[in-house]
């Protein structure tokens, strides 16, 4: 086992290579620089040709690479051109902001959503699979910001249960236990929002790979042999059917730190969603490779992982 | 199963329909507004705000967020300009005309070549730590934007400076334009008589004590940049990154404490602004979008009031002078008369934005009515088209010489002002055999392509105007290379004279008749198609007195600010 883990982590090392020097191929293609990121927007030919010549945007772009390489592995990603900060000091408070907030978000997305999936796939086409069947597509369809928003206004507004938007009271400056509470009584919107986003397709995921294996001969013969209804489902169904969402598991591992876009825009909660689009948008090429570069990571340790758990959890494959 | 589908689906719409009618209940808008008004002085009994934790003593302004460059010499947007402001004090400030008066500096004066300025300063300033404001702290701000790895915005305010590149390139120990006459007393010195040059000492003081640093060490000064300590009205006491900042009032002020004790700039987007504004979460909104929805919801919130005045800026249409079909003025013309810029006015910002002729402040000194308004007028565009030989072709749009009146025009995704441009734009256009065709792209790759490139037909975008009339970084000969302002190609001897001239002449009203000129021949030759100037919002709830900002004046001016007062 700890081979194959061994062996799988080294396989790593040239797929993460080849993913940097993609996507810093396609950050440079792209047209525009942030080189009016820091200028005065008056500013004259020579200041801007200067700042080009000390971002190093000059040099070819094979060049550029190696010297971007050549710092990260040292662990130094370079400046953010926004922030004017080490890249480094500026990302690990808004990922841990972001992290908070979807840790939340999984544990009672998964907390809910696979028995949900399980009770669906046993009483396939009752009322309650019909509810939730409609509740997916609804949970799939709605865009994030309109729900948001909707939330935002019932709640917020008319009915003046929780705040609008931010992730403290500005203000209060409450500390410990109180500070706890603030940031889960500013939590209560996105979390919400974020939840019912990963339920509908948890749900959906859970309520198929179990009817999968309901379907199977030997749930048949757990049947004929005369054991309970419960025991077949939650001790011979049910690992099998943990197999696909395990990788599912697996691949939200990245989703846990990376934060979402559109909905972190609407709360204005200080999550790394919220700088990885400023990044986008101001051309802020160190920022933007760290942070891709991170998400490329653990996109493949998520998978990693994934494999991991399969291996743990389905006897059938065999670590040589 | 069918039958509960269709009850949910009926569920939701039932919901929608509900949501629809809420939003109704909202419209009846002229009887409640009047109502609203009429309540202005009652009572605080149904305002949210005053009703908030500690809202006695505090005061929620919501903005846009900052990015947390509290430094002046590398603050870099608007609202970072504005946290700076709150902490740091300039030599001088400017009244409501634009005019510059005492801040730090008790007086200046200009010598005779006007090539230095000298500052007295005020005796009795102090920085929040009790140490005395010197001349050596002014002397200390501008040579760290003189260092040599100072990569901050503000070089074109020293790069003038007599000494500069001795000090920046070489290694000097001073630079020889920035003298400290005595404790209380500093002079700048320019290589070249400008009137333009006195702006450029307007950068906020900061302690040399504090931010001090070994010459091309800049990395020990940036380091301290969210960590600001000055000599302003407020100091900061806690910055939430992109949530908000807060700071508490300096008691010791030199120019009287300020009457709120605690302020908070709370960062605000589009979508929940106003909603924050009703929930009574900010007390004032800066920079609210003027547009007649949000009027509704001042009107029927009852508390809140709208601060307006017209901003400093104009949209405008930049054109390819070195393209043939619009190096022709009568081309230029026939295009602004042929855009009906009143009616985008009207629909885009409900009537809150009128159609910009000059690119110069209407408040200004500067500025002249006697200037061609360029009303909407298809037959006189088509009549310039025709003397200049544009004539229809098969399919309608005017050729001449092969060459035919199809442009494309690069702009920006992501914008509502772009969305609502583009149609209006496309049908006037197409009534005098003109043909236009929207290419969309990202802000930055915008950029890249007219001023690096400068491969285009047009493009639109924005500028602020400052209180200086002069606009020779942006229309001048000289600043048509690559990379450079003019990226539009406008070249004009006459344009060139004048701008010259403009930063060269000292005597405001003789400067007034310079750019007055300048304006007249600007709006004929037009270096580019002028758009329109919106109005600018800030929303105030009533509790808040005093809230005067104006064109040259925003909150943070002091004038305005040591005024603010809670209810």
């Amino acid at each position: 086992m700890l081979k194959y883990i061994v062996r799988r982590i080294l396989h790593l090392i040239p797929v993460i290579i080849v993913i940097s020097v993609l996507i810093f191929g396609i950050i440079q293609l792209a047209p525009g620089d942030p080189v009016g990121a820091n200028l005065d927007p008056k500013a004259t030919a020579e200041q801007r040709q200067a700042e080009r010549e000390r971002l190093g945007l000059n040099d070819p772009i094979h060049i550029q690479y190696l010297k971007w390489a050549g710092r990260s592995i040292k662990g130094d990603f370079g400046d953010s051109y926004i922030y004017k900060r080490p890249v480094k000091d500026v990302i690990p408070k808004f990922m841990w902001n972001s992290f908070l907030l979807n840790i939340v978000v999984y544990l009672f997305a998964f907390a809910i959503s696979i028995p949900i999936g399980i009770i669906c796939a046993t009483k396939q086409y009752s009322k309650v699979d019909n509810f939730w069947t409609v509740f997916s597509i609804i949970g799939i369809s709605m865009p994030s910001f309109f729900f948001g928003l909707l939330l935002i206004y019932f709640f917020s507004i008319k009915f003046k249960i929780f705040p609008i938007n931010g992730m403290v009271t500005p203000g209060k400056n409450a500390i410990g236990f109180a500070r706890v509470k603030d940031i889960l009584y500013h939590m209560v919107l996105p979390a919400i929002v974020l939840t019912i986003g990963s339920m509908a397709s948890l749900v959906r995921y859970t309520r198929t790979s179990t009817l999968e294996v309901i379907n199977q001969d030997y749930i048949r013969t757990a049947r004929s042999k005369g054991l309970e209804e419960k025991v077949v489902i939650y001790k011979h169904a049910f690992r099998n059917a943990l197999i696909p969402i395990v990788t599912i598991v697996g691949f939200q591992i990245p989703g846990l730190f990376s934060g979402a876009v559109i909905l972190e825009k609407v709360f204005i909660w200080p999550g790394i969603g919220n700088i990885m689009m400023d990044s986008i948008t101001m051309r802020d090429y160190n920022l933007m490779m760290a942070l891709n570069m991170f998400f490329a990571l653990l996109t493949l340790l998520g998978n990693l992982f994934a494999d991991i758990g399969y291996a743990l959890v389905d006897p059938r494959i065999k670590v040589e | 199963m069918k039958r509960k589908l269709c009850l949910i689906l009926s569920l939701v719409l039932v919901l929608t329909a509900l949501m629809a009618g809420c939003s109704k209940n909202e419209q009846p808008v002229d009887s409640e507004g009047e109502q609203g008004e009429k309540q202005e002085d009652v009572s605080n009994a149904n305002n949210p705000a005053a009703k908030r934790d500690s809202a006695s003593d505090t005061l929620v302004v919501g903005m846009s967020e900052t990015k947390g460059d509290f430094m002046p010499v590398y603050s870099s947007t608007t609202y970072d300009g504005y946290v700076v402001d709150l902490i740091f004090d300039r030599l001088y400030s400017n009244d409501k005309e634009g005019n510059p008066i005492p801040q730090l500096a008790e007086k200046w004066e200009t010598s005779d070549d006007h090539l230095t300025y000298t500052f007295y300063l005020r005796k009795d300033v102090k920085f929040s730590d009790d140490t005395p404001l010197t001349a050596n702290d002014v002397e200390f701000t501008y040579l760290s934007m003189c260092d040599p790895n100072y990569d901050g915005r503000y070089l074109s305010y020293v790069s003038g400076l007599k000494g500069y590149e001795a000090y920046h390139d070489g290694d000097a120990e001073k630079v020889e334009g920035i003298k400290v006459i005595d404790d209380h007393t500093i002079s700048f010195t320019f290589n070249e008589a400008l009137s333009t040059n006195f702006w450029y000492t307007e950068i906020p003081v900061m302690p040399k004590h504090i931010y001090n640093f070994e010459k091309g060490d800049i990395k020990t000064l940036k380091a301290k940049m969210q960590k600001p300590i000055g000599s302003g009205p407020y100091k900061l006491t806690k910055y939430e990154e992109k949530q908000y900042i807060e700071f508490e009032a300096n008691e010791n002020y030199f120019l009287n404490a300020p009457k709120v004790p605690k302020l908070i700039l709370k960062f605000t987007t589009a979508e929940t602004m106003m909603s924050e504004l009703e929930a009574g979460t900010t007390d004032v909104q800066l920079q609210v979008p003027p547009r007649s929805e949000h009027k509704e919801i001042v009107e029927n919130a009852g508390f809140l009031n709208i601060v307006e005045f017209p901003d400093n800026g104009y949209g405008y249409m930049g054109i390819n002078h070195r393209d043939p079909r619009l190096a022709d003025k009568n081309v230029r013309q026939a295009l602004m008369y042929g855009f009906n810029r009143q009616q985008f006015a009207d629909v885009y910002y409900q009537g809150y934005a009128t159609a910009c002729n000059v690119p110069i402040s209407t408040v200004s000194w500067a500025y002249t009515e006697d200037i061609n308004k360029y009303e909407y007028n298809p037959e006189k565009a088509i009549e310039l088209l025709e003397a200049s030989g544009w004539k229809p072709g098969a399919d309608g749009i005017r050729e001449k010489d092969g060459k035919r009146l199809d442009f494309v025009w690069d702009t920006y995704t992501e914008s509502k002002y772009v969305e609502a441009l583009i149609p209006m734009l496309k049908a006037d256009w197409e009534k005098i055999g003109v043909k236009v065709e929207a290419n969309l792209m990202d802000f930055n790759a915008l950029v890249e392509k007219v001023y690096e490139k400068r491969e285009f037909d047009m493009y639109n975008m924005a500028w602020d105007l400052s209180i200086d009339p002069d606009a020779y970084d942006l229309f001048h000969t000289s600043v048509d290379v690559p990379s450079g302002n003019n990226a539009p190609g406008f070249r004009n001897e006459e344009n060139d004279r004048l701008l010259e001239e403009g930063r060269r002449e000292f005597d405001q009203d003789k400067r007034a008749e310079i750019y007055k000129e300048w304006g007249k021949l600007v709006n004929d030759e037009l270096p580019y198609l002028f758009l329109t100037s919106n109005l600018h919002w800030d929303v105030v709830n009533n509790r808040v007195k005093n809230f005067n900002t104006s064109p040259f004046q925003k909150f943070n001016n002091r004038e305005v600010l040591l005024d603010i007062e809670l209810q």
